[in-house]
């Protein structure tokens, strides 16, 4: 179903209408209006997780909640431009507040300094869409569970240097709606221009259909068995960076932390060692990941943010406001080849 | 052994720490990328930007406040990005890219530009700028969910105008002003009207019927019809529409009556023009009057600009507007002229009314205020998310560039959604520089065809040479072995030739003229070839490319809102955003899912580009791309 915009929802105002001017005109106003009626929940406040809350709040939705317990450090917050250069040692989610929120007035913007793993299961009830970065393996998959069963929509993202990734979860059946050109139809009187006597597709007319589309759990999206013949067979089309995601999630969960440019040389020796092993549990070859990543997956690089952030951002918009086909389910962006595919 | 500073090498980290580079516009693109830069280590950043801050700016130039409206760009873009990191030294310039102190010295300066423009006049003279002094360029445009980044050098690759691109749609006189078939054919002409009326006359965009439509073709007998028509309404054949208009003290009801009763009625006249069309309907305003409802004048709620106003309420936007600007005007020195721009209020309402009374008349359904302006304006679409990813590409370029490995760059496609091969972002090889440009080519040299016994010096040096071949000053000297200077970007040097033929000095079937722009350091070599045969309403063709003219309104493609009256050039993508119609107008369709559903072999259903060919990158260049690519590619070039 596609949500109905409820009568008692305010309607968009004309400063709001201004404001969005240019964003209206690409998506309509009942997204527009379905936007600033959604409430997002945003983990992990490091150089992604400000791109994502930039855009968010750009678009307009109600309100956002920035989660995060993390403290300011020059590492972690190379590309974190909300967090000001004085706020070393503070609280991520706290310090990046004040500029979020002059991002736009019209957003309610919190700071949350808890951990995601502490939240009990009805915490996220809170919310319609759930978006986490910079989280463990077994947390994503947990709380992708918790929000598939009560329609929350989830997206996971993360940055490692040169490479990006997004998965979503939109759940068994998400609904949105698609323009189309329209067709017009010819009729007696004709109301569409005295020229338009037989039936046409009129370019500059459009129409909304409806569809829906169906989505899998991150658990299931990363327990493939590739020793079954129907993952064996569709491994061509699998990008390597999936299997490079598994990597770098396993360094995360071994290591309590992400590769870091300061332990650079033990790091990438224990990149190399875990590559190893995960290839070998998945059961593919270990060819298929050659050593080239290693150097270029390390902290957070702002222009691969800015690109992971653009494409996540849009498919939260997308989600929310129920407009357009959503991206399923994994994106992987490569920085070096200005490659992005799912 | 390596070392990194973030995710960079230590070399390539020390030398951002360095080097100089210029961002061009603060705009959509200019924001994200600024940010980007001093984020990644950029420390020396020079930005342009001639604009002032607009309110409809803050849903993506997210380095602008309400507070900042009407403050220059460039210098608040600097002021916001230093808070990223203070260290930086950035330069900020309020002017335009094209004023003649950014010469080539200027862009010596720099290790790379980086272009974050919305028109194609800035973006060719950058290209040339860049070219001249040898700077690589990245070149970047965004439109709605679009948008596409490349890289620019000099001897390597395409220049931003190797391939030609789509000029400006202008649609023929005669559908403008005696049979518009589409809603844009009226708001051209509304916005032609407001001209004649308020602003500057310019004869190429009358708005009164047209006698000497080729469609029409009055036999002789009918002649004595015509000139009865003529008698009957004496302000056909009149002085100027604006000089009759300020004669009639800009009346609003006498103007409507004239415009969508006398001048309908001698349209009707034209009977051919109605053999295969329906006719249009005149309006009286003393008529309409007697008619009008008071409820329609009730305000419904909602969103003002979103109403699709009845005629009653066109008829009083009309006349509340005329009398808005025509206070306007007199409050003004004698003489004086308003310019048209869709964020004046009055002037809007003007174009919004008079576009729909016309539509009325000629029977289509008439338009919201938000679309008439979409279409008036040429409004693009623009959204922070896709800024943001374009202006990453650019930097992700950038530092190929600056690591010396500018063959890996790439020209970078954003598509609204994955490809076939499920791609959102695709990069395709870049071109080597086409042999014939007239901008890279080692001696530019292009042919036009044009009647010399019409087309005058002025018109060469505005509509050729500036407009259409993006010169600033041009200097002409006719190679006739006398070295006859024709057009002198001095000033007072050679303005009495502005009005001249270019027969009347010798210029004929053959001539060549050497077209020279100092600013540019670019030297054109320009054949003409004399034709009386050119199409009505076109002055000039480039030979080697389509005439300069919309196709007929039948085959109209989908970028018709692309029209020759907007300020902004870049695609044009669909803007129409229609509320859902009625369930009963949808096409209902439930997902028909072709691909694998998802499931637990999601992860599987991706890109196979990597094995279908040995080497993707190379696999996927090397070969010429298809049709639909080398499409997308010129609609987004622009
Ligand atoms: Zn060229």
């Amino acid at each position: 179903m596609i949500d109905t915009i409820e009568k008692e929802d305010p309607v968009i105002t004309e400063e709001e209408a201004a404001q969005y001017d240019r964003q209206i005109r690409l998506w309509g106003l009942d997204a527009q209006t379905r936007l600033r009626g959604s409430r997002v929940l945003l983990a992990g406040l490091g150089g992604l997780g400000a791109e994502v809350a930039k855009n968010l709040i750009l678009a307009g939705v109600k309100s956002l909640t920035l989660l995060d317990h993390e403290k300011v450090s020059e590492e972690t917050c190379r590309a974190q431009f909300l967090v000001p250069v004085t706020a070393q040692g503070k609280n991520r989610a706290e310090a990046s507040l004040e500029r979020a929120q002059n991002l736009n007035p019209m957003v309610e913007v919190h700071a949350d300094p808890g951990r995601v793993e502490d939240k009990p299961d009805d915490f996220f009830l809170d919310f319609d869409t759930v978006c986490l970065t910079g989280c463990s393996r077994d947390l994503m998959v947990r709380v992708d569970q918790i929000c598939s069963q009560r329609k929350i929509k989830v997206f996971c993202g993360d940055v490692y240097g040169y490479y990006g990734y997004m998965f979503c979860n939109l759940g068994k059946e998400h609904s949105y709606v698609e323009e189309k050109p329209k067709i017009v139809k010819p009729t007696k009187d004709s109301n569409d221009g005295p020229e338009a006597k037989k039936s046409k597709v009129d370019p500059n007319e459009t129409t909304l259909v409806k569809k829906t589309s169906s989505f899998c759990t991150l658990k299931e999206a990363l327990e493939v068995d590739w020793t079954s013949e129907k993952a064996k067979a569709g491994l061509k089309r699998t990008p390597v960076d999936y299997f490079l995601l598994h990597v770098l999630l396993k360094f995360r969960t071994d290591k309590g932390r992400d590769p870091d440019p300061q332990s650079f040389t033990g790091d990438s020796q224990l990149l190399r060692q875990i590559r190893d092993d995960v290839l070998e549990t998945l059961a593919v070859s270990s060819d298929l990941l050659n050593d080239d990543f290693i150097s270029y997956c390390f902290s957070e690089m702002s222009p691969v943010c800015a690109v992971m952030g653009g494409v996540l951002g849009q498919e939260v918009v997308k989600a929310l406001s129920q407009r357009d086909a959503p991206h399923r389910n994994f994106f992987f962006f490569d920085g070096r080849k200005g490659n992005g595919h799912g | 052994m390596v070392q990194l500073v973030g995710s960079l090498r230590r070399e390539l980290a020390d030398s951002l720490a360095t080097c100089k580079v210029l961002v061009v516009g603060a705009g959509g693109i200019g924001c994200e990328l600024l940010k980007n830069l001093v984020l990644t280590g950029f420390k020396n950043i020079e930005v342009i930007d001639l604009d002032t801050i607009d309110v409809s700016n803050l849903n993506r130039q997210f380095l602008f406040q309400k507070k900042h409206v009407g403050k220059s760009k460039a210098q608040v873009a600097k002021e916001s990005a230093l808070q990223f990191c203070p260290s930086a030294n950035i330069v900020a310039y309020h002017d335009s890219v094209m004023n003649a102190d950014y010469n080539v010295e200027f862009f010596r300066k720099f290790i790379l530009v980086m272009n974050a423009l919305d028109n194609r006049a800035a973006r060719n003279h950058v290209n040339r700028m860049c070219l001249a002094a040898d700077i690589p360029l990245i070149e970047s445009g965004t439109a709605g969910y679009l948008g596409q980044v490349t890289v620019i050098k000099k001897g390597m690759t395409e220049c931003y105008e190797c391939q030609p691109k789509p000029t400006q749609k202008t649609f023929p006189g005669c559908t403008i002003r005696n049979t518009p078939s589409e809603p844009i054919h009226c708001i051209v002409w509304a916005k032609f009207l407001f001209n004649q009326l308020f602003g500057e006359e310019d004869a190429d965009k009358d708005v009164s019927p047209d006698t000497a439509d080729p469609e029409a073709a009055w036999k002789p007998e009918e002649t004595a019809a015509r000139a009865k028509a003529s008698e009957k309404d004496g302000d056909i054949k009149r002085v100027s529409t604006k000089q009759w208009a300020s004669s009639i003290e800009y009346d609003p009801i006498k103007i409507f009556n004239k415009l969508f009763k006398d001048d309908i009625m001698y349209l009707l006249i034209m009977d051919k023009l109605w053999k295969k069309r329906k006719a249009p309907t005149p309006l009286n305003w003393q008529e309409l009057e007697k008619r009008a409802c008071p409820q329609e004048e009730i305000p419904v709620s909602g969103l003002k600009d979103q109403q699709v106003l009845s005629v009653w309420g066109n008829c009083q936007l009309f006349k509340h507007s005329v009398e808005t600007l025509r206070s306007q005007l007199k409050g003004k020195e004698a003489g004086a002229q308003l310019v048209w721009d869709k964020d004046d209020p009055p002037a809007m309402d003007f174009v919004t009314s008079a576009a729909n009374l016309r539509m009325h008349v000629f029977s289509m359904n008439t338009k919201s205020r938000f679309d008439v302006k979409s279409m008036a304006g040429n409004i693009i679409p623009a959204i922070a998310t896709t800024n943001a990813i374009i202006a990453g590409l650019i930097v992700l370029e950038g530092l190929k560039i600056l690591s010396g490995e500018i063959e890996s760059c790439r020209t970078i496609f954003l598509n609204k959604c994955p490809n076939l091969r499920k791609k959102l972002l695709v990069p395709c090889i870049l071109d080597p520089p086409s042999a014939d440009c007239y901008v890279c080519a080692s001696q530019p040299e292009v042919t036009v065809k044009l009647n010399v016994h019409k087309t005058m010096v002025l018109s060469l040096q505005d509509r050729i040479l500036k407009e259409r071949f993006g010169m600033v000053a041009p200097d002409v000297q006719i190679e006739d072995g006398k070295g006859t200077i024709l057009i002198s970007s001095e000033e007072g040097e050679t303005e009495t030739n502005n009005s001249k033929f270019l027969s009347d000095f010798g210029i004929r079937n053959g001539s060549r003229l050497q077209v020279d722009d100092f600013l540019q350091d670019y030297t054109l070599l320009v054949n003409v070839l004399h034709t009386e045969e050119l199409e009505r309403d076109v002055e000039f063709e480039v030979v080697g490319e389509a005439p300069d003219k919309a196709p007929p309104p039948q085959s109209s493609q989908k970028d018709d809102n692309n029209i020759t009256n907007g300020s902004k050039d870049s695609a044009q993508p669909s803007t129409s955003s229609k509320a859902p119609a009625d369930d009963s107008d949808d096409l209902m369709i439930v997902d028909s899912d072709e691909e694998e559903p998802v499931s637990s072999s999601s992860a599987t259903t991706a890109s196979g580009t990597k094995r279908k060919h040995p080497d993707a990158e190379t696999g996927e260049m090397s070969t010429k791309r298809p049709a639909d690519r080398e499409e997308e590619r010129r609609r987004r070039r622009q």
